[in-house]
């Protein structure tokens, strides 16, 4: 019970993650090609407009929407709290992209249009790659939220870890050590996900020391 | 030197909101010409050199080049852009690639990008099928950009990253990043200014082996020495317009307004 439950929190968080990335980066990319060139302002205007009322609003509403209304006609609840989490996830990987695209420096944007190269080809060539790098480290954070929160969707019925204990309870009346047991594997899976996050981060600083590290030292 | 001015500016003015930076500058740079702007800072010559290329949009006037008018919004830009290379202050080397890829990245993306375009057409009857190949294009774009770095003395450094390079070396890599493109003309925004002193030398050695070539150059530098060996004509800017022009000797030399004057005395001394 407790691995079906597992495996359908990461199961969530996991398409979750996907679909806030691709949101993400995509709105940020939208307002950061608006800021340097202008262009792209209906879009922009959305993109604001929709990080402002999913950041305002609780993520259970957003849930409850969805899953009762939106997709009412689905009984698929682990791909609805998927996807709300993921429509949730993108507002907040939004403004983490952004920093990332600011952190980047104006120069490279001119050199690559000094070239004669396109905006879009610059920022795929360029932008892109150096947003990335440095904004990995709080995405993955993100991610790490992003399993835990997940319990929320216990409140629409669907079968994920930090809803197991109340079934348990329900028929041992036993509160203690269900709750126990789904706390250790969360902080399990959260201690995981952040060793890996402190191996990437090394890995990065280890290559700005020396510059990509390929082809150095040999 | 043909007649025909490579470069034709014409009212040229630039506001950043309420401040005029640049009040109607006209000047044409003849093919082969060397054109070197000089002036205190805050008088508008960098920003002059940027709208040449229209890294900054020009708010009003015009830039003739190859009998297009790049201050019209409606014109490609890129694809002038191609025949204008700019060397830059800060290098702005892409930092996420190899100095070999930094030099091949512009070519070959537009070339592969031309490729695919011209494969449509055929696709559709419209002209032959283009006989290059995207392995081509790379091998001969990475012998090109090898043979640019052998000029340079820096062949061992094509797999390194920027980060690794001096700011010397960074800048002759973004000198011939830019000659990768086979450019009309070169734009040099200050490119010793962000230099240790002893890297200034190898830098303007470089320039003045393009210059020796016949390359048109438009340069805005503090380096007097180099303006007076290099340039064919030197614009002193001042307040937005082009105060005082003429060959180095009628500028250093003989030099007509009290600014002129002021601003040698102090660079000079």
């Amino acid at each position: 019970m407790y691995l079906e439950g597992l495996g359908n929190t990461l199961l969530i968080a996991l398409i979750a993650a996907l679909i806030g990335i691709v949101i993400g980066v995509v709105m940020a990319m939208v307002n950061y090609i608006n800021k340097k060139t202008g262009r792209l302002k209906v879009l922009s205007k959305i993109c604001n407009f929709y990080i402002t009322v999913v950041r305002g609003t609780p993520v259970v509403l957003q849930l409850m929407i969805l899953y009762f209304v939106v997709f009412a006609f689905w009984d698929n609840g682990i791909m609805i709290g998927a996807i709300t989490f993921g429509m949730n996830s993108g507002a907040y990987v939004a403004e983490i992209a952004r920093s990332g695209f600011e952190s980047v420096d104006d120069g490279q944007m001119e050199a690559g249009r000094s070239l004669g190269l396109s905006t879009w080809q610059t920022v795929r060539a360029i932008i892109i790659p150096q947003a990335l790098r440095n904004c990995l480290p709080p995405l993955f954070n993100e991610f790490i939220m992003l399993v835990k929160e997940t319990a929320i969707v216990g409140y629409v019925g669907i079968y994920d870890l930090g809803k197991i204990p109340g079934l348990i309870q329900s028929r041992t009346f036993d509160y203690l050590f269900p709750l126990l047991i789904a706390a250790l594997l969360y902080l399990a899976v959260v201690l995981v996900l952040t060793r890996i996050l402190h191996i990437i981060e090394k890995r990065l600083a280890k290559s700005d020391r020396n510059g990509g590290g390929v082809g150095n030292g040999k | 030197m043909e007649n025909k001015p490579l470069i034709e500016v014409r009212e040229l003015t630039k506001s950043f909101g309420e401040l005029q930076v640049l009040r109607s500058v006209s000047v044409d740079i003849m093919p082969g010409e060397k054109v070197v702007i000089i002036g205190a800072s805050g008088s508008g010559k960098s920003t002059l050199l940027r709208c040449l290329n229209c890294l900054e949009d020009p708010t009003g006037g015009s830039i003739m080049f190859e009998d297009e008018d790049l201050a019209d919004p409606k014109v490609d830009i890129n694809i002038h852009r191609q025949k204008m290379g700019m060397v830059f202050q800060q290098f702005n080397l892409f930092n996420n690639k190899t100095v070999l890829q930094n030099i091949t990245l512009a070519p070959v993306t537009i070339r592969k990008k031309k490729l695919a375009q011209a494969k449509r057409r055929a696709l559709f009857g419209k002209c032959e099928k283009p006989i290059e190949t995207k392995e081509q294009i790379l091998k001969e774009e990475n012998e090109k950009a090898m043979q640019l770095l052998a000029r340079i003395g820096l062949e061992d450094k094509a797999n390194v990253y920027p980060s690794t390079l001096s700011g010397g070396q960074k800048q002759r890599i973004a000198i011939v990043r830019a000659l990768a493109m086979n450019p009309k003309v070169m734009l040099f925004d200050e490119p010793t200014s962000a230099l240790d002193p002893e890297m200034v030398g190898e830098v303007l050695d470089l320039m003045k082996q393009l210059a020796d070539e016949g390359m048109t150059m438009a340069i805005v530098t503090h380096e007097m020495g180099f303006a007076r060996e290099v340039a064919d004509r030197i614009l002193f800017m001042d307040d937005g317009v082009i105060a005082e022009q003429g060959s180095p000797e009628e500028i250093f030399g003989n030099p007509q307004s009290e600014r002129l004057k002021a601003f040698l005395a102090k660079v000079l001394s």
